[in-house]
């Protein structure tokens, strides 16, 4: 009795909740990530206004758990109508099918920087507009590079003089220069990769058949890479350590350089004013040029959005020359919008003349799984597990075996 | 008649679960045995995933991970109980602290923990170099013999209050004359424990038991907070590589093998662990 | 039954032989240090100030212990809108996974019927799926049900996440119950609802809490579903709030340490009240009865 009871009660709430809040017609679901939610507001306000007929619905997104969040919407076909989200992610999406190709909708794409469009362009299409980009420099203590007897205005340029520079630097419980080899893989990738790439060598060849991180370009900038532990220019916490991580030690006064980006600038000034900051690039092998690893945001519109026409009107509206330069958090990917008087401040320099020489990552459908191989070689180096020649061997076997699959 | 009566108590409950679950188990059987484009591939997946020694490393970390952490869940939690047990002043404020480690969420301890076990920031270094403990700073998270045991260590702390909780709920169940008992045969506290509180509570503690298993398999959220299956993969657990699978490599195929492999071995243990328990006394008529 | 329980209150209670005092103090000493260190830590962590929340070596005690943390939480967050989500989600499926597992433990604990351990088995394989593996095929089932960004979605949710593990504790507390005071009832001419709710369910009181407890406890601490079920600021909970306090490259730490403690601190106080009633006291006189 009571058990049929509690049955029928449960199925007259089924029932009854099924009356769901589904989307209606000219409704924009707008997924942003909460650091830009204020001038998201005052864009999404604007276009209302021009546009009556078209509401923006804005959800807000947080960094915590975001590839798992748009991933299991995109799957579920509960998307959406727009999600920012990292370059790097985009292609996965793509050649999975979850998302539409936005040929139609780029505007000027002559003004976009190549590397960023070609980091979301698979099989021909464009697959994501790219807003926002930015690489990576070194940033250093100016105070401790005088303490040491170095010139904060002649930072070094070569590896040669890089680690000369941080051999000096080390000493007194300071540590010359953190490298990372924890937390999120992406951190150590970013950090590591650009010294394969300066030296000439790669982790794939170019048409993707062949491993190549065990050859002696990619090993020699391994070598270089892990050695920073290995010398104990690096702290000792630097396999528990991401890009925060190295962040907090360098306010925290413990290492007086480390690789960041223009979004740590902030941090340090508010954390610790007493810190004069410099920047410069990430050195390279000497007669050789630098390098870094492209990063920044694409909008995406998932396969199910429900209005992916209103959506598409209002991505051109947001990626105006003006629009974009105004809502992106780093550089714009339109050079035009990198003009605006935002990006002239003298401490973001050094980052914009890192930008051309910035690449995305390999387009391949494995390349997490790819990535994944080369970073647990990278942490059996700095474990003392084995040398950078037989982890990158045991690396270049299990790559191999991805890119056969 | 009585057999009927039962059954109707328990379908409520099985036809809810089975509404909700039946679709899930499915979809994951279906994805292991397909390809991206929904084409059948029979076993492909199960190979691909079974292939790299990865697998078996992940395999071997969850066998050491579980039964390590619940050994120390299991023994400390019974203990806490037996002394919450006891009447004393400020024993509600005790159990109520007690609660704590459990209630504080998930992701927080564990960020709370890997900072308080950094090398440089870390409060445990500081204060053991400071006492003369240790003569320099350890790297618990990047040392690969400490790793696993610290990340056991803060899974313990978080859980064995779960068990000191269920268990006091059982030992608060205890007839009075069952004491009374004992104590006409003149038995020392610790005999009590051995012959009418273990005895007593031996349902609740294997119901816990199966369960924290049951969770052991399932709990990514401290390992995947601090190391992410590091360094070198010296923590990956199945969890964690089916996750990575998942959400990070977009293998949805693989992961769902995997998933399905995973399933197998667990509802084989869960098996064994019922008909072993439904042949020991203390089931009801 | 009723003179007999007059006559146990009547009695001066026989004392117990327990543990004597120094153990009790040294153990009561060691639960409140391991259960409280990483608590207090955070708890100073809440009122440190940006700079002294990293530092090289770590400090105790800020220079000026600073409330600024708790106020963001309290009055410029959205805290407090997740925390009454949070309790509203909470009690829902807590309540609703209580009262199909009260019903589906009785009927484990007390009767025999075929297929029993297979049925009991079933009951948990929700949860030897990960949860990488369901969380997909039930984003689906909550859409096809229209209860993606809904309360009742998140609480079904939860309550398929909570059921198993309740109906398998109280299962255990409810044969802990001696048959024999069911059987004295039911000769008396109760119905077996009856002797349910009037002799067992108060008689297993001790576990019913604790699995209230477990309950509400993991469903306020949930992180990963909360996230993929609800994107509305209407219906997220508490666990999304605590990951609004990061951004991409910056987590501001002093306000999570706060928030955190404005989301433990409840729930302790709550069982502070309720532990009282992790007392058997029927028990003796009833078995006698």
């Amino acid at each position: 009795m009571r058990s049929k009871r509690t049955a029928a009660l449960l199925a007259l709430t089924v029932s009854a909740l099924t009356l769901s809040t589904a989307a209606f017609a000219g409704e924009v679901v707008w997924w942003t990530p909460n650091w830009g939610e204020a001038r998201a507001k005052e864009l999404a306000g604007k276009f209302e206004a021009a546009n009556p007929g078209i509401t923006i619905k804005m959800e807000v997104t947080t960094s915590d758990g975001l590839p798992q969040r748009v991933l299991t919407a995109l799957q579920s076909g509960g998307a959406p109508d727009i999600i920012e989200v990292q370059h790097g992610w985009v292609n996965g999406y793509a050649q999975n099918g979850l998302i539409i190709p936005l040929d139609d909708t780029i505007q000027d794409k002559d003004d976009y920087a190549k590397a960023a469009i070609d980091y979301v362009s698979w099989d021909g299409k464009l697959w994501a507009i790219p807003y926002r980009m930015e690489t990576r420099a070194v940033v250093f203590n100016k105070a401790d590079f005088k303490a040491a007897g170095l010139d904060p205005d002649h930072p070094p340029q070569t590896w040669k003089e890089f680690v000369d520079a941080a051999t000096k630097l080390t000493g007194n419980g300071k540590s010359g220069f953190a490298i990372t080899g924890g937390g999120e893989m992406g951190n150590t990738i970013t950090g590591s990769l650009p010294y394969i790439w300066m030296n000439g060598g790669s982790i794939i060849s170019d048409d993707m058949t062949t491993a190549t991180v065990n050859q002696p370009a990619a090993v020699e900038a391994v070598t270089f890479y892990t050695d920073f532990l290995k010398k104990g220019l690096s702290p000792a916490s630097t396999l528990e350590n991401d890009g925060t991580a190295a962040r907090r030690l360098f306010i925290a006064g413990a290492v007086s350089s480390y690789l960041g980006g223009q979004f740590d600038i902030p941090s340090i000034r508010t954390e610790n004013p007493a810190i004069d900051i410099g920047i410069f690039q990430t050195p390279h092998p000497d007669g050789k040029e630098t390098a870094g690893v492209l990063g920044g945001w694409s909008y995406i519109i998932p396969k199910d959005a429900k209005n992916p026409g209103e959506a598409k009107k209002f991505l051109q509206f947001m990626n105006t020359s003006e629009n974009q330069g105004f809502f992106t958090d780093t550089f714009p990917v339109r050079i035009s919008s990198q003009a605006q008087p935002r990006f002239n401040d003298p401490i973001l320099a050094v980052f914009k003349s890192m930008l051309p020489f910035a690449r995305p990552v390999p387009i391949h459908k494995n390349w997490v799984q790819i990535s994944q191989a080369y970073f647990d070689g990278l942490q059996r180096i700095m474990l003392g597990d084995q040398t950078p020649q037989e982890a990158m061997d045991q690396a270049n076997e299990e790559i191999q075996a991805l890119l056969d699959s | 008649m009585k057999s009927q009566t039962g059954l109707l108590f328990v379908l409520p409950a099985l036809i809810v679960l089975f509404m909700l679950i039946a679709y899930p188990v499915a979809y994951t059987g279906l994805l292991s045995v397909t390809d991206g484009n929904g084409h059948l591939v029979g076993f492909k997946n199960f190979a691909a995933v079974l292939k790299p020694r990865v697998t078996t490393q992940a395999f071997i970390n969850t066998i050491y991970w579980v039964f390590g952490s619940i050994v120390f869940q299991v023994v400390l939690g019974t203990l806490t109980a037996i002394l919450l047990n006891q009447s004393f002043f400020g024993r509600g404020a005790l159990r109520a602290i007690t609660l704590i480690p459990w209630v504080v969420p998930g992701i927080v301890a564990a960020t709370t923990w890997a900072w308080m076990f950094h090398t440089e920031f870390g409060i445990i270094n500081y204060m053991m170099t400071g006492s003369g403990v240790l003569q320099s700073p350890i790297g618990w998270l990047t040392n690969k013999d400490t790793v696993m045991p610290v990340l056991i260590a803060i899974n313990v702390w978080k859980l064995f209050p779960f068990v000191a909780i269920m268990v006091l709920a059982g030992l608060q169940s205890i007839p009075n004359d069952l004491y009374e008992a004992a104590r006409v045969d003149g038995a020392s506290f610790w005999e009590e424990v051995w012959y009418v509180m273990l005895p007593s509570v031996r349902p609740v503690i294997t119901a816990v038991t199966l369960l924290l298993v049951i969770w052991g398999l399932n709990s990514i959220t401290i390992i995947y907070a601090i190391t992410r299956g590091g360094p070198a993969n010296k923590t990956l657990i199945t969890p964690i590589q089916i996750f990575r699978l998942a959400f990070e490599s977009f293998q949805f195929n693989q992961a769902a093998a995997l998933s399905v492999i995973f399933f197998g071995v667990a509802i084989v243990v869960v098996f064994i662990y019922i008909k072993v328990l439904s042949a020991q006394p203390g089931e009801a008529k | 039954m009723t003179a007999s329980a007059t006559r146990v209150i009547a009695q001066p209670k026989m004392k117990k032989p327990g543990l004597s005092w120094p153990i009790i103090l040294i153990g009561s000493i060691l639960v409140l240090v391991v259960c409280m260190f990483p608590f207090v830590w955070m708890g100073l962590s809440s009122i440190k100030t940006l700079k002294e929340l990293y530092s090289v070596p770590p400090i105790w005690w800020p220079a000026v212990p600073t409330f600024d943390n708790y106020y963001k939480v309290l009055f410029e967050s959205n805290i407090p809108r997740y925390f009454l989500n949070s309790v509203i989600i909470s009690v829902g499926s807590t309540g609703l996974a209580l009262i199909l597992a009260i019903f589906a433990s009785y009927g484990f604990a007390r009767f025999d019927f075929k297929g029993k351990p297979y049925l009991q088995a079933f009951i948990l394989v929700g949860q030897l799926l990960p949860t990488a593996a369901i969380i997909v095929p039930l984003f689906i089932t909550l859409r096809v049900l229209g209860l993606v960004n809904t309360y009742w979605g998140l609480i079904l949710v939860y309550m398929i996440v909570t059921l198993p593990l309740s109906v398998w504790m109280l299962t255990s507390y409810f044969r802990a119950v001696p048959v024999e005071v069911e059987e004295a009832a039911i000769l008396d001419g109760a119905s077996r609802l009856g002797v349910l709710f009037r002799i067992t369910l108060p008689l297993s009181l001790p576990g019913l809490v604790a699995v209230i407890v477990y309950a509400f406890v993991t469903t306020w601490n949930e992180f990963i579903f909360a996230l993929c079920f609800a994107t509305d600021s209407s219906v997220k909970t508490l666990p999304i709030g605590l990951a609004e306090f990061s951004t991409e490259f910056n987590t501001d730490w002093g306000a999570v340490m706060a928030a955190s403690v404005v989301m433990t601190v409840p729930i302790a106080l709550l069982f502070l009240v309720f532990q009282k009633m992790f007392v058997g006291g029927l028990t003796a006189g009833a078995t006698k009865g």
